[in-house]
């Protein structure tokens, strides 16, 4: 009620003010009377007609018009003081008067009007400007939820807005988080795309009620929100797509890769075997044994391909999670060279390991595989009777290993893809291995927090790594030394 | 060949039953073969037999389940076979009771070494515990607390000599690195295994003749230690 009553204030003072101008134009043009010709008088009163009709509208300017078509009567044309019209040229100054009073009224009124128009236009579209810049990027739905919520709460100035998204991972967003109104929302947009809705926005707002330039807003808005959620849907969908795709391409490389590396060892077992088999060799022969080491040489190499190929699955699918422990590097190096011992005939492994080395956080097994590994691929590529040196410090914060052989150098351009699956620069044909070996090194210097790289130096190719000394914020632990002896 | 050992087997993968039965038999062990956990629960039972082998990754139940139900009754050594990259599991079998372990694919040699050391050990369980060790020029005298190398005694800390006691009397078994700890420091630092690296350091170049690679004590990665003697 106090509304209605506060806007027909408003309205009738429009009209009062615009009245007492006419009054005020009135009895200022009444004493130059003398001095003015009629015609000029009423060119006069065009001025402040025009004024009335852009300042406070179209009706208080007609009404204005008519007024001063009445006092222009009464007060400038003679016989002054009444309505009657003697000369004929006073009638057709007067009925001009009338007509272009209301046409510039008409005119002026027309053109406020469509002022405004253009600005609450301008408006909107600055507002459904800021949503789509803010909406633009945004794969996430709950950012993008609570995007629209706040943009949908800064445009209608409402008590309360709760966005309410449905499908797979449902979840509603309020805004006031708290204090939500318990009454029915006044105002509930679905938010809708093509395949169906995915959510409704609700409005609390009870005063003033919304007009439907607002609730045509809010419908752009809701769309606006609709073809965001649709996109994140989208992006995702197409990431996911984009893994499967990235999987399915691993997959035949492997199987290209394994079923020739899987198929050399396989081949020799069977032929060894075989060839024991039948009579064809003697049991004093010379050749049995070393059949018999053959088969035995070609299953450890076959177990081995395959627990890369099983590491290599675990790496890419990001379930290789390190049991971290305090470790000492140079009983991990130690076992290692042990295990390789009838592996490393030929070349010679320096390890330098300075005493001082502080425990390690590392998985014990994991580390394992990456020296065996970096010394196997050094072992594979560096000539026979050169030296491997095998070589940590500590930088800082990180403990810096280093692997270093002589072997031939990799062209720059290659140090990083070396590490990458399947990647050889010789034939695969010329050495034998799966082509994972550095790809799983890596995988897990990087699964430790760490950083794997390859170097040419001088006489050869180096591996580096680093690993940080510190886990979960706690330094190496230094321990108690008992010296007194049995 | 009545008084022969007899081997119960439980593993679900005919072609491993095949194999290990056929060599085993060959070397005059007693063979009995089961596929499943509660028919092995059942012919341990009945066969009472002097070692079971025992596959980890069985279709009716847990491997570790087998091996706590075994240790509720019965003292027998149980080899459990696993493969790659469970280290976790073999832990908490060997955890719960069982002897030893062995990776697959396994050669037959080293099934046999397992095999020798478990019967070794339940042959000492019953008395006839051997005091002085040997390992290469290494001599352990348990009973009398000296470490020898040759004729050269090597001074060992406390702590030392309690670990290689322990590793020593167990040899050719492995122990895990919270067996260790609960028996040679205290049930309370049974997750510390930083100490037990540590020491292990310090004894491995007392011992060692190259401690940077070891070949008495060694490590058996993810899971603990093996003293490996002379016998």
């Amino acid at each position: 009620m106090t509304m209605r009553n506060s806007t027909f204030i408003l309205q009738s003072s429009r009209y009062l003010l615009a009245w007492g101008f006419i009054a005020l134009v009135t009895a200022f043009l009444f004493t130059l009377r003398e001095a003015l010709d009629t015609a000029l008088v009423a060119l006069l009163y065009l001025i402040p007609l025009g004024l009335i009709t852009a300042f406070w509208g179209l009706a208080p300017g007609i009404t204005s018009a008519f007024l001063t078509f009445l006092t222009f009567n009464y007060f400038f044309i003679k016989p002054y003081y009444n309505f009657t019209v003697h000369r004929p040229t006073d009638v057709v100054i007067l009925v001009i008067f009338l007509v272009v009073a209301i046409v510039i009224s008409q005119l002026v009124g027309r053109m406020q009007s469509s002022l405004a128009a253009a600005t609450a236009r301008e408006r909107e579209a600055t507002q459904l400007y800021e949503l789509s810049t803010a909406l633009a990027g945004l794969h996430d739905r709950r950012s993008i939820a609570e995007i629209l919520a706040r943009q949908v709460q800064d445009v209608s100035q409402g008590e309360a807005v709760e966005l309410n998204i449905t499908g797979m991972d449902a979840f509603v967003f309020r805004l006031p988080e708290s204090d939500q109104p318990t009454r029915p929302p006044e105002w509930v947009v679905p938010i809708q795309v093509a395949r169906g809705v995915l959510g409704e926005i609700r409005l609390w707002r009870a005063a003033p009620v919304l007009t439907s330039r607002e609730k045509r807003l809010l419908q752009t808005f809701a769309s606006q929100g609709a073809l965001a959620l649709e996109r994140a849907r989208l992006v995702q969908a197409e990431s996911r797509a984009r893994v499967l795709e990235e999987s399915d391409r691993l997959k035949s490389a492997i199987l290209s890769s394994v079923s020739h590396e899987l198929r050399t060892p396989l081949s020799t077992i069977k032929a060894a075997a075989s060839s024991l088999r039948s009579n064809d060799v003697n049991w004093d022969s010379a050749a049995r044994p070393e059949l018999i080491a053959a088969i035995d040489d070609e299953a450890d190499h076959l177990n081995m391909l395959v627990g890369n190929l099983l590491d290599m699955s675990r790496i890419e699918s990001g379930v290789l999670k390190p049991k971290r422990e305090w470790n000492i590097l140079s009983e991990i190096i130690g076992s290692v060279l042990a295990r390789m011992k009838h592996l490393a005939l030929e070349h010679r492994i320096e390890v330098d390991l300075p005493e001082s080395l502080p425990l390690v956080p590392v998985d014990y097994v994991q580390m394992e595989q990456v020296f065996t590994n970096l010394l196997s691929n050094s072992l594979k590529y560096a000539p026979g009777k050169s030296v491997i040196y095998v070589k940590a410090f500590v930088e800082g914060e990180l403990i810096h290993v280093m692997v270093r052989n002589q072997g031939p150098q990799v062209p720059q351009e290659h140090l990083e893809r070396i590490f990458d699956k399947f990647f050889r620069i010789t034939a695969a044909d010329q050495v034998t291995g799966t082509g994972l070996g550095l790809s799983i090194c890596k995988g897990i210097i990087e699964a430790h927090g760490g950083r794997l790289w390859a170097e040419n130096v001088s006489d050869g190719l180096a591996f580096h790594f680093t690993l940080p000394l510190i886990w979960e914020g706690i330094s190496p632990p230094s321990l108690p030394t008992d010296m007194e002896t049995e | 060949m009545s008084n022969a050992p007899h081997i119960l087997v439980i593993d679900d993968e005919p072609q491993i039953q095949r194999a290990v039965r056929t060599i085993l038999t060959e070397k005059g062990f007693r063979v009995t073969t089961a596929s499943r956990g509660e028919e092995g629960l059942a012919l341990a039972a009945t066969n009472e037999p002097d070692i079971v082998i025992l596959d980890l990754g069985l279709p009716d139940m847990d491997g570790v389940e087998v091996c706590t139900r075994l240790r509720q009754w019965t003292q027998c050594p149980v080899i459990i076979l696993s493969v790659r990259d469970s280290e976790r599991d073999k832990v908490a079998a060997l955890d719960k009771g069982a002897d030893d372990y062995l990776t697959k694919p396994f050669g037959i040699e080293e099934l046999l070494a397992r095999v020798r050391v478990a019967l070794r050990h339940s042959a000492s369980r019953q008395g006839t515990q051997s005091k002085v060790i040997h390992a290469g020029s290494l001599v352990i005298d348990l009973a009398w607390h000296i470490v020898k190398r040759g004729d050269e005694e090597i001074k060992l800390t406390a702590t030392e000599y309690k670990l290689l006691a322990y590793l020593a009397a167990n040899h050719g078994r492995v122990l895990t690195h919270q067996n260790i700890l609960t028996n040679v420091w205290d049930p309370a630092d049974a997750n510390h295994t930083e100490y037990l690296r540590v020491y292990m350091r310090q004894l491995r170049k007392k011992l060692e003749i190259d401690p940077e690679r070891p070949q008495v004590i060694l490590t058996e990665p993810g899971i603990g230690y093996r003293f490996i003697s002379d016998e």
